[in-house]
C-alpha cells in the first residue's frame, strides 16, 4: 500500500505541466512533512519552526534575489494554513519594487494575500502601484491593476484613478478589462470618487473584445440596482447583445459545455431583470429574446440550467406575460421533477418566485414540495420552509406552523433556531385564524419553547418575550366581541391560561419543586375568587 | 389583568426590546459584508481530511476569524453525502462546494479528493457559481495536465495566479478558458526567460 502511494506520487508529480521553476530541496521536503503529519499539533510545530527559520535568514544581508522569492512564497504558505508571518510583509512590499516580472509578480501576490487596505504597509506600495500602471509591458500593468483592485481603498483612490482611467484604452484587452474591474472596485469602496466617470462603463460596454464587455457588466449591475431609471435607455443595447450571444455570435472560445458564453447571458439576464421590473414598455423589447432563450437552453448539462433557472427569475420579476409564465412554470416542474438534489432546491426557489405573481401555480406541485420537505437532505428542507412560509395562508397556518416547530425542535444549529422560532410566531399572528387560536397556539407552544430552554435559552427567551407580550395586550385590550357571553367565555379561558402561564414561570425560575404543587393547585381550585386570591397572593410572593 | 402585574409588563416589554435591539446591532454586523449586491466572499480548497490547499478571501475575514470559518465549513461540508445538494446554508450566507477526484489517483485507487469551496450571498444563482468552480478546475486542468491534489500542494502559487485571472474582487472576470490560458502562458515565458538570464 505505502509503495502504490509513493508510485502514485511520482507519477503524479511527473505529469505536472507546469513545471517546478526553481523550488528547493528545502520547500518541497516542507511540504512533504506538511502532507504526512499525523495531527494538527504536529503540524503547527512543523510550521513554527519554519517561520522561526525563516525570520533568521530573510534578516541576513544580501539574499540573493530568488532565494528571497522562495522564502516569500513559503510564508505566503504558513499564512495560508494559519500562522502568522507579519515579519515577512514588509520584505514582500520591497519585492514589488524589483524590475524582473517574475518578482515582482511574486511581491504582488504576497502583498495581495498578506495585506489587507488598511495595513499601514500600503503607504509603501501605492507608489510603486502608480509606476507600474504606466508601465510598457503590459504583464506588468496586469499585476499592478490585479494589486489595486485589493489593496486601494478610498484614500488611495485619487493617486491612482487617473491612470486606470486612461488605462481604459489601453490596446491590450486585458488590461482594459482588468481596469473595468478595478475601476468598479472603487466605486464600490467610495461611490463619490468615481461618480463622474460612469460614462466610461457605458463606453465599455460597446468594446470590441466580449471579455471586456463581459466584465463592463459587473459594474453597470451595481449602478442599476442602486438608479434603475437612469439606465433604462440602455434596455435596447442589452437585449440586442443577448441576442447575439444567444445566436452565436460571440467567439467559440467563450463557449462552455456547448453554451454560447453562458456566463454572460446569466450576468444580461439579472440586469433585464432589474430594468424590466414594473416596467411594462421596458419588458416588451425583453419578451422575445428571453423566449429564445428558453427555447434554445440545454436542460441536460448543469450550466443550461443554470440559464434556465436566470430565465424563471427574469420572468418572475418583469413586467408579467402569460406566454414567458408558461414557459416558466413549465421549466419549474421539470426541475421538480428530477432526481437531482441540486435541481430540485433550485425547482423550489423558482416556485417561491412563481407564486408572488400567480398563487395557484403551487397547487400541482404539492407532492413534490411535500416529498422535499421529507428529504433526509437538510439544505432541501430549509428551501423548502422558506417556500411554505410564502405560502402560508389562514387555511393552512396551523399544519404550516406545526411542521416548523416539529423541525425547530429536531435540529441543532442555533442561528436557525432563532430564525425558525420568530418566523412561527409571524406568522401565527399573522394569519391566526381566530384569536382564541393565537391564544391556544401561544401557551401550548409556549410550554414547548419552556422545554427547550434547558439546552437553548436564547431563542426560547426572545420568542417567550414576544409571545407574553401580545397576550399580555390581547387580554387587557379585550377581544372587541360583541357578544357578552362569548366575551367572558374568553376572559375566563384567558384566566385558565394565565394561570398556566403563571404556573410556566413558576417552573423556570424555581424549577422542578414547584411543579406538583403547582398542579395540585391548579386542579383544586375552579373557583374563580379563590384562583383571584391565589394570583394576588403568588404575585406578592414573586415581586417581594 | 394587567392592572394586577405593573411590572411584569414592565419587565416584559423592557426584554422585548432589549431582544430587538441585540438583534438590530447583529443585523447591522453582518451588513458590513453584504455592502455589494452580488459577490464572492471567499474561495476555500480543503483536502478530504480537511487540510487546507488553498484560501483566497475577498471579504473583509481577520486571521482567527479565517480559522473558525475554515474549521467550521470543513466539519458541516466534508460530512455531506454524495447525492445531497452541492449547497449549504452557513451564517445567512450560501457556501457552494464541489468535490474533484484526479483520474491518476482514481486508477490507483487512491482516495484522495478536493472539495472546493465558495461562499456567496443568499440571493445568488448557485448553480451558476458550481459552474464557475467547474470551470476553474478545467483550467487547472488544462495547466497542470489533469490536475490533482499534489500539484496545488507544490504548485499553490501558480493556482493562485490562475484563480486571479478568473475572479477579481469577488467577481468573475474572464469566462473564456482559452484567454486565461494565453495569459498565464505568457507571464510563465517572461518568467521563464527570465529564470535563464538570471543563470
Amino acid at each position: 500500500m505505502e509503495q502504490l502511494k509513493t508510485i502514485g506520487r511520482e507519477l503524479a508529480m511527473g505529469s505536472q505541466g507546469g513545471g517546478w521553476t526553481g523550488q528547493s530541496k528545502e520547500f518541497l521536503d516542507l511540504v512533504k512533512s506538511i502532507g504526512e503529519a499525523r495531527s494538527k499539533a504536529e503540524e503547527d510545530r512543523i510550521i513554527l519552526r519554519e517561520i522561526e527559520s525563516l525570520r533568521r535568514r530573510i534578516a541576513e544581508p544580501d539574499v540573493p534575489r530568488r532565494r528571497m522569492k522562495e522564502y516569500i512564497i513559503r510564508l505566503v504558505y504558513a499564512e495560508m494554513l494559519g500562522h502568522d508571518a507579519s515579519f515577512g510583509y514588509i520584505h514582500a512590499v520591497k519585492m514589488t519594487h524589483d524590475d524582473s516580472l517574475s518578482l515582482k509578480r511574486t511581491g504582488y501576490l504576497a502583498v495581495t494575500l498578506f495585506l489587507s487596505d488598511d495595513h499601514d504597509l500600503i503607504i509603501l506600495i501605492v507608489n510603486t502601484i502608480q509606476k507600474d500602471l504606466r508601465s510598457d509591458n503590459y504583464l506588468i500593468v496586469c499585476a499592478a491593476l490585479t494589486a489595486a483592485c485589493k489593496l486601494i481603498n478610498e484614500e488611495t483612490i485619487p493617486a491612482v484613478l487617473p491612470q486606470v482611467v486612461d488605462l481604459l484604452a489601453h490596446p491590450k484587452e486585458a488590461v482594459r478589462k482588468k481596469a473595468v474591474m478595478a475601476l468598479h472596485r472603487f466605486y464600490q469602496r467610495s461611490p463619490a470618487s468615481v461618480s463622474h466617470l460612469i460614462s466610461n462603463f457605458r463606453k465599455r460596454l460597446c468594446d470590441n473584445d466580449p471579455g471586456v464587455m463581459g466584465a463592463t457588466l459587473c459594474p453597470l449591475f451595481d449602478l442599476i440596482t442602486a438608479d434603475v431609471n437612469s439606465y433604462k435607455d440602455l434596455v435596447i443595447s442589452f437585449v440586442s447583445i443577448l441576442k447575439q450571444v444567444a445566436e452565436r455570435r460571440l467567439p467559440k472560445a467563450y463557449d462552455y459545455h456547448q453554451m454560447a458564453a453562458p456566463f454572460i447571458q446569466i450576468k444580461l439576464l439579472k440586469i433585464l431583470a432589474l430594468l424590466g421590473s414594473g416596467d411594462k414598455q421596458a419588458s416588451g423589447h425583453i419578451y422575445n429574446v428571453l423566449g429564445d432563450i428558453f427555447r434554445k437552453c440545454e436542460s441536460s448539462s448543469n450550466i443550461g440550467n443554470a440559464v434556465l433557472y436566470e430565465c424563471i427569475c427574469c420572468v418572475s420579476s418583469i413586467y408579467p406575460n402569460a406566454k414567458l409564465l408558461d414557459a416558466a412554470a413549465e421549466s419549474t416542474s421539470k426541475f421538480l421533477k428530477s432526481e437531482s438534489h441540486n435541481l430540485k432546491y433550485l425547482g423550489i426557489d423558482a416556485l417561491g418566485r412563481l407564486i408572488k405573481i400567480n398563487p395557484d401555480v403551487a397547487e400541482e406541485h404539492q407532492l413534490a414540495v411535500i416529498d422535499c420537505l421529507e428529504d433526509p437532505d437538510d439544505t432541501l428542507k430549509r428551501k423548502t420552509f422558506e417556500l411554505l412560509y410564502k405560502m402560508t395562508k389562514s387555511t393552512n397556518v396551523e399544519v404550516i406552523v406545526d411542521r416548523m416547530i416539529d423541525y425547530m425542535i429536531s435540529i441543532n444549529d442555533n442561528h436557525y433556531k432563532t430564525e425558525i422560532a420568530s418566523r412561527c410566531v409571524e406568522l401565527a399572528e399573522q394569519f391566526a385564524p381566530s384569536n382564541q387560536w393565537f391564544i391556544q397556539f401561544s401557551v401550548s407552544n409556549n410550554f414547548t419553547f419552556q422545554t427547550m430552554n434547558k439546552v437553548f435559552e436564547h431563542a426560547g427567551d426572545l420568542v417567550n418575550v414576544r409571545v407574553a407580550h401580545n397576550l399580555m395586550r390581547l387580554i387587557a385590550e379585550g377581544f372587541g366581541e360583541d357578544d357578552e357571553g362569548a366575551d367572558s367565555q374568553l376572559r375566563s379561558s384567558a384566566f385558565n391560561i394565565e394561570l398556566l402561564f403563571l404556573h410556566s414561570e413558576l417552573e423556570f425560575i424555581y424549577g422542578n419543586s414547584t411543579h406538583i404543587a403547582a398542579k395540585i393547585l391548579n386542579n383544586i381550585l375552579c373557583n374563580k375568587f379563590l384562583k383571584m386570591v391565589l394570583i394576588f397572593y403568588s404575585c406578592m410572593c414573586l415581586f417581594s | 389583568m394587567v392592572r394586577l402585574y405593573p411590572n411584569r409588563c414592565q419587565l416584559v416589554g423592557s426584554a422585548f426590546i432589549s431582544g430587538f435591539l441585540i438583534s438590530l446591532v447583529r443585523s447591522f454586523i453582518i451588513d458590513y459584508y453584504l455592502f455589494c449586491s452580488f459577490q464572492i466572499h471567499f474561495v476555500i480548497l480543503i483536502s478530504r481530511q480537511g487540510k487546507v490547499r488553498l484560501t483566497k478571501w475577498y471579504s473583509p475575514y481577520q486571521q482567527k476569524e479565517r480559522s473558525t470559518v475554515i474549521r467550521e465549513l470543513s466539519g458541516l461540508i466534508l460530512t455531506r453525502g454524495p447525492k445531497l445538494c452541492n449547497f449549504v446554508e452557513w451564517k445567512g450566507f450560501k457556501v457552494v462546494y464541489r468535490r474533484h477526484d484526479s483520474i491518476i489517483l482514481v486508477i490507483l485507487n487512491l482516495y484522495a479528493s478536493l472539495y472546493f469551496c465558495i461562499c456567496i450571498d443568499p440571493d445568488d444563482n448557485e448553480l451558476e457559481i458550481l459552474e464557475i468552480i467547474h470551470h476553474f478546475v478545467e483550467i487547472l486542468d488544462r495547466y497542470f495536465g489533469s490536475v490533482c491534489e499534489l500539484d496545488l500542494i507544490f504548485n499553490f502559487h501558480k493556482a493562485y495566479y490562475i484563480l486571479d485571472e478568473i475572479l477579481i474582487a469577488g467577481e468573475l472576470q474572464e469566462s473564456s478558458k482559452k484567454t486565461v490560458a494565453r495569459l498565464i502562458a505568457a507571464q510563465v515565458n517572461v518568467t521563464e526567460r527570465c529564470v535563464s538570464l538570471a543563470f
